[in-house]
């Protein structure tokens, strides 16, 4: 079955829409039926705006070695305080085998377990640049890359704890591993750098052989203590 | 809703001052009522070159710190209506401007004016970049010279960062790159850098180029801005460039060189000949 055959044509009835409505999530950390709805009502007494009509979703992870749990009576409570319990998850069969004979499916929506951690990178380390970089101006990424999509120009200079990619034409200085990161290395298209540097090894312009024209990339690297330049075709 | 032109270069003698007074007479010229404002405060040199030397009685520094309103130390231009002139001070430093000073300023002068140009001093200091710091446009002047062109790259550089519009993360200023003093018989020889060459390094859209001619000199000796000198190639490239300024498309003249008649006689014989 191809991909295609899953959307809905314009003479259907109805759309399939994907959307992430908030979802309350209820974590029962001690099974005690008999004290839950004077708690509830206690915390929803705060907040009763937040907490009216909010979908809930029950979480079992702490609890779901105790064995049976009275789903029906649960609901009830849920209900009489305006809320609406979607489903349950973190579960063990058993228990989401009798959630779900009382309407309550088990879901798998928001994080599965406190075992599986998703961490979210908000922020790479790499820097980017994407407006020319001017004489007398100076860019420095710590503790990652730099990329640079404008031209650089004689006079501005480029450091990086990491490696440097330059895609427009780089007449500054390029300094890679700054901190001492003999690996860094420098990606560039033509070689009309003032100077390049990879962990405080260094070439002048005038030390660089001329590169003929290329149109693949150059990369620089340190061979023990010598600059290497290469083009990479 | 004024506009803020700033005319900068950071090398000196390129040709700021001569390019702000022909920009601000042609803008009035064409009906915008214009004021041009010298920024370079201890060195005045826009009175002269705009020829109303003998009327200064307030400057701009007066009108920052009070001491005279505004409408006093407004010159007007004797040779176009709309144009007036606020010159700088002569015997203090640049010290004496402050941003709050020059904001006030120019907030009075945005009411009743369309366009306000600031000729910066040469430099990077205070007075450099406290004339860029308000501005919405950027005529950077370069002559076609290596060091010239560095040091504009280093004004592009500030432009993009130090002033109002970049600190505010507002749309930036916008950038035009005027090329003066401009030789195409030298950059036949090889001896100057080409139009091309600048643009290579630079980057920005070309408002101009105005070619090295005599008529500059004279207009500056006599106080009439080289635009006026309507027979001149100079005058005439500063006046294509306010129409470009103000968004025509004008083709760019006096950048190849002029062939001479011999030589124009002998290429027309070859054309027979074919």
């Amino acid at each position: 079955m191809s991909a295609t055959s899953l959307v809905v044509n314009r003479h259907t009835s109805f759309q399939f829409k994907t959307s992430f409505a908030p979802c309350t999530i209820m974590q029962i950390s001690r099974y005690d039926l008999d004290v839950l709805p004077r708690e509830l009502m206690d915390i929803i007494s705060r907040a009763p705006n937040f907490f009216l009509g909010a979908p809930i979703v029950i979480d079992l992870e702490k609890v779901n070695t105790l064995g049976e749990i009275d789903f029906v009576r649960l609901k009830a409570i849920l209900v009489a305080q305006n809320l609406v319990p979607m489903g349950v998850r973190n579960g063990s069969p058993e228990q989401l085998e009798a959630a779900a004979s009382q309407g309550l499916p088990a879901l798998s929506i928001g994080k599965l377990s406190a075992d599986t951690p998703k961490k979210k990178i908000e922020k790479s380390a790499t820097r980017l640049v994407t407006s020319p970089i001017r004489s007398g101006m100076q860019v420095y990424a710590k503790e990652g890359d730099l990329v640079v999509t404008a031209p650089v120009s004689a006079g501005a200079e480029l450091l990086s704890d990491g490696h440097i990619h330059v895609y427009g034409p780089l007449r500054g200085r390029a300094m890679a591993g700054v901190q001492g990161n003999r690996n860094a290395r420098i990606f560039c298209r033509t070689l009309e750098a003032e100077l390049i540097s990879i962990a405080g090894y260094y070439l002048t312009k005038e030390d660089m052989q001329p590169m003929p024209e290329s149109h693949g990339m150059i990369q620089v690297y340190l061979d023990d203590k010598q600059l290497r330049i290469e083009t990479i075709s | 809703m004024a506009q803020i032109i700033v005319v900068t270069s950071g090398k000196g003698g390129v040709g700021k001052t001569t390019t702000s007074a022909s920009i601000a007479v042609g803008l009035a010229e064409r009906g915008f009522k214009t004021v041009v404002i010298d920024f370079d405060i201890g060195l005045r040199n826009l009175d002269l070159i705009m020829g109303c030397e003998r009327r200064v009685i307030y400057d701009f520094v007066n009108v920052i710190r009070a001491e005279a309103s505004l409408n006093q130390a407004l010159i007007r231009d004797k040779h176009v209506t709309n144009l007036y002139i606020l010159p700088a001070s002569q015997t203090r430093d640049k010290d004496a401007l402050t941003v709050e000073g020059v904001g006030a300023v120019l907030d009075e002068l945005r009411k009743t004016f369309d366009y306000i140009v600031c000729d910066s001093p040469a430099g990077i200091e205070r007075g450099a970049t406290l004339a860029m710091y308000f501005a919405d446009h950027a005529v950077v002047v370069t002559n076609p010279e290596v060091s010239s062109v560095r040091d504009s790259d280093r004004m592009l550089g500030l432009l993009s960062s130090k002033t109002k519009r970049a600190e505010e993360g507002r749309e930036p200023i916008t950038e035009h790159l005027l090329l003066t003093r401009y030789c195409p018989k030298r950059v036949a020889k090889g001896d100057m850098l080409s139009i091309g060459d600048v643009n290579e390094i630079l980057a920005i859209p070309l408002l101009g180029v105005i070619p090295e001619s005599t008529a500059v000199l004279r207009a500056s000796n006599s106080g009439d801005p080289v635009i006026l000198d309507k027979e001149s190639d100079a005058g005439q490239a500063y006046s294509d460039a306010i129409l470009r300024f103000l968004g025509q498309d004008i083709p760019f003249r006096f950048t190849e060189e002029k062939a001479h008649w011999l030589k124009r006689l002998f290429s027309m014989k070859e054309r027979e000949a074919v």
